[in-house]
């Protein structure tokens, strides 16, 4: 009875860890199936989670700080998008330069608005609405996931069922997956592949601007490289999740439970700390070992 | 004014300096079935390329019923109703046929999503009207090389293509694969279409098409109509007149066998045809072995197999009674062999290296003091190589900057330097002007009288003729023929290329 209880919150926790995970990745996926290695989401993402506090705090209005930090994002995605397609640098180190742009940036508008280089406070942030679905929260088992999150976890469920339907029911995601596929056909129809590569990043940049807003407004605070390591993370969730929605959504649960179990772990168990601290990281790789061995047995099998 | 005129059209590709289109006029009637038949490289699939919009001509008007059209992206020739199918298919092997023959124009739902029953009944459609049976619901993947090429003829007609070109539509088809697609194309005939089909095969010429137009290096060599040509004729048309050369070649008695191919097979996944199909051949000291043969018949394979890059399926292979069968390139070379491949930009040099690293790539040890390049060495060699080969170009930059005669050379410097007594030379002149083709050839006819067996692989029949000692054609990955160089003339051996002299004839 008691490990039922405390499973419990555990499970609400990932869910809201989850979050940033699920939205970068969703972005990235875009990119992933328009055949680019994006690296670029952990930049865009902390670009996200800057801006969109700022302008939270100067606006004083939660929507317009997303919605101007989504936007700021974007801008940065589409300068990252235009250099790698139609000025055809090398994606891997455009996506290294947005993120060192993008964290080196950060630090010194930071310095330059509030005089900080480290932790800022933001007191008078208005806090973010918290939600509970009032008729799906009856469901069984899975209830507990419609109840009391904030409005970022439900805009994450909504982006992920978007992504789906623009992936596989309209034209569009067609172009997109064809392109990553045999970007020669796309071309030999007439279409222009670099459109929908491009289309892809600026998606990309769209869900790490929410991402981002995710880290910072929930913490009312922004921490300098704050996304440590999540756009990477969000990398690998794509892969683990078989380039699909679906897979994406429980890739990233996986990962919102590991890092979940961390913190519960440093309170009550009585491992290490160091050992806990590594655990998400640890779970990482053995997530991709893991899911190479699959792979590869797949292709065996045939 | 016929139904499609295509005047003057000038295509030069700049970064190789090959003029592929040489003012080239076509006219195609309404309702014909026309052949374009030329050797690799005389610029079929250009021409066809700037009618389909995929390339733009540097001179040269497109007429198409009556006016005059500028075709800049596929999506133009398509609103004209031209449609074009790829010697290579641009097909998304993951998606269904249906979404493939959709792709680009697809049918919607709420103008957002893509309607996939409608989809489905338009396909369905066009299958049903026009009598093929296929089931549109089946992954690209898993199709056969015959039904990806009807994939590829249902996406022109979804697109209302009035003009269907297909470029060699037979070469990866099985033969009954090869009678549906022509009684396709004689239906689509009857419909009323226009069909332009390119081709290097001759029965196929004869077999399908009504009029020919023959290319040769960039222009048209003869506009006929079939019935009234026999093969003989296309294939004389197709190999041109000779080009007298002021070269030599000293009467030799041949020494030893140095390299023998006994039974050689190569096979292919999934594929019935072995590329390479148990091939005897030897090649003796001070003796030139020319190799000929249209492209696809096996010529590339056997290039690959004697250099290493490619393993054999069975049979063996003997290096100066020495068994070799698939032993690594670096085995090859340590025992002395040398190669000058076709491909002279990807496999015959490192463009971003200099040419002086080009030059000593292949023996670096030589240079070397305690595992350290002597600077001093390479420059020297260098030099020597510079002057021996009259290359013109400084030897620290980069070879990607050099001319294509002279990196041509640079790799034909290091090859030869390295004294081997057996070399493979594949297409050595291609490209290059008739001064520089003739110091090639110099070089080659010195190796002989120096004892080195040679194995020349080239489309150049002409070059073939001037060199070899004995004539070997290959024809669908088997030796056609294999003649003495002394009574034989470019017809002959371009008969044999065709199939049309052998030992099996053609069906």
């Amino acid at each position: 009875m008691n490990t039922f209880e405390s499973s419990i919150p555990l499970i609400h926790n990932s869910v809201n860890i989850m979050t940033p995970f699920l939205l970068a990745a969703m972005g990235g996926l875009f990119t992933e199936l328009s055949g680019m290695l994006n690296i670029a989401l952990e930049g865009l993402m902390l670009f996200g989670a800057f801006f969109s506090v700022v302008f939270a705090y100067y606006t004083g209005s939660l929507f317009f700080g997303v919605l101007l930090g989504i936007t700021v994002t974007m801008a940065l995605s589409l300068v990252f998008g235009s250099i790698t397609l139609y000025l055809k640098a090398n994606v891997f180190i455009t996506g290294l330069a947005t993120n060192l742009f993008a964290s080196g940036f950060t630090v010194v508008l930071a310095f330059h608005l509030f005089g900080n280089k480290g932790v800022i406070l933001f007191q008078d942030l208005p806090e973010l609405p918290k939600l509970t679905i009032p008729l799906l929260q009856k469901l069984p088992f899975i209830g507990d996931l419609f109840i009391n999150h904030n409005i970022f976890v439900y805009l994450s469920w909504l982006v992920v069922i978007a992504a789906y339907l623009v992936i596989y029911k309209t034209p569009f995601g067609m172009h997109v997956r064809g392109t990553g596929l045999n970007a020669r056909a796309i071309k030999s129809l007439g279409l222009n592949p670099r459109k929908y590569q491009l289309s892809a990043i600026l998606i990309s940049g769209f869900t790490c601007g929410l991402a981002g807003a995710v880290l910072t407004l929930n913490l009312g605070a922004f921490i300098p490289n704050m996304t440590s390591g999540r756009g990477w993370i969000a990398l690998v969730v794509i892969y683990l999740g078989n380039r699909t929605p679906l897979g994406v959504l429980i890739a990233s649960f996986i990962f919102g439970f590991a890092e979940s179990f961390s913190n519960y772990a440093q309170g009550s168990i009585n491992i290490p700390a160091d050992f806990i601290l590594a655990f998400p990281y640890l779970i990482t790789v053995a997530a991709l070992i893991l899911h190479s061995m699959w792979k590869h047995y797949r292709v065996e099998a045939r | 004014m016929s139904y499609l005129e295509m005047r003057g059209i000038i295509r030069l590709y700049k970064e190789s300096g090959v003029l592929a289109n040489d003012k080239v006029d076509l006219s195609v009637e309404k309702n014909e079935i026309h052949a374009i038949v030329g050797e690799n490289g005389a610029g079929k699939s250009t021409l066809m390329k700037i009618l389909h919009g995929l390339e733009r001509p540097d001179q040269g008007t497109i007429t198409f019923r009556g006016r005059e059209v500028s075709i800049a992206n596929p999506l133009d020739a398509d609103r004209l109703g031209i449609g074009m199918v790829h010697q290579h298919f641009q097909l998304i092997p993951q998606f269904t046929i249906c979404e493939n023959i959709v792709l680009g124009i697809e049918p919607k739902k709420y103008s957002i999503f893509f309607d996939r029953e409608k989809a489905r009944g338009r396909v369905m459609g066009i299958i049903k009207e026009y009598g093929f049976k296929i089931e549109p619901g089946l992954t690209v993947s898993q199709l056969t090389f015959g039904q990806m090429q009807l994939v590829e003829i249902l996406k022109m007609l979804y697109r209302q293509a009035d003009l269907l070109i297909l470029d060699e539509p037979t070469s990866v088809l099985t033969e009954q694969e090869i009678k549906k697609l022509f009684t396709t194309l004689r239906n689509l005939k009857k419909i009323g279409k226009t069909v332009i089909i390119i081709t290097h095969k001759l029965n196929e010429v004869k077999e399908i098409s009504d009029r020919v137009t023959v290319m040769r290096k960039g222009k048209v060599a003869a506009v006929k109509k079939t019935a009234e040509v026999d093969r003989k004729e296309l294939s004389r048309l197709m190999v041109g007149k000779s080009v007298l050369y002021d070269i030599e070649r000293a009467e030799l008695t041949r020494g030893l066998p140095v390299l023998e191919l006994k039974e050689v097979t190569l096979r292919q996944k999934n594929q019935d045809m072995p590329l390479l199909d148990k091939l005897n051949l030897t090649v003796h000291a001070s003796e030139i072995v020319g190799v000929a043969g249209v492209g696809g018949n096996g010529l590339a394979e056997l290039e690959d197999v004697v250099t290493g890059l490619r393993r054999i399926s069975s049979g063996e292979i003997y290096y100066n009674n020495n068994r070799i069968t698939n032993s690594t390139i670096h085995e090859l070379r340590e025992q002395g062999l040398c190669y000058v491949p076709a491909d002279r930009l990807y496999r015959g040099s490192s463009l971003r290296s200099s040419v002086k690293e080009n030059m000593i790539i292949t023996n670096s040890r030589n240079f070397q003091k305690a595992g350290i390049m002597s600077q001093k060495r390479v420059q020297d060699f260098a030099d020597t190589l510079t002057a021996k080969y009259s290359i013109d170009g400084d030897t620290a930059l980069p070879i990607g900057y050099l001319s294509g005669g002279n990196i041509q050379k640079v790799i034909l410097a290091r090859e030869l330097e390295a004294k081997a007594d057996f070399i493979v030379f594949s297409e050595p002149a291609w490209g290059l002007d008739i001064a520089s083709s003739e110091f090639v050839y110099k070089k080659i006819l010195q190796l002989r009288e120096q004892g080195s067996a040679i194995l020349l692989i080239s489309s150049d029949l002409q070059e073939i003729l001037t060199l070899a000692d004995r004539v070997v054609v290959m024809y669908k990955g088997r030796i056609a023929a294999d003649l003495a160089n002394r009574e034989i003339t470019k017809e002959i051996i371009g008969e044999y290329m065709h199939g049309i002299r052998g030992d099996f004839e053609v069906k």
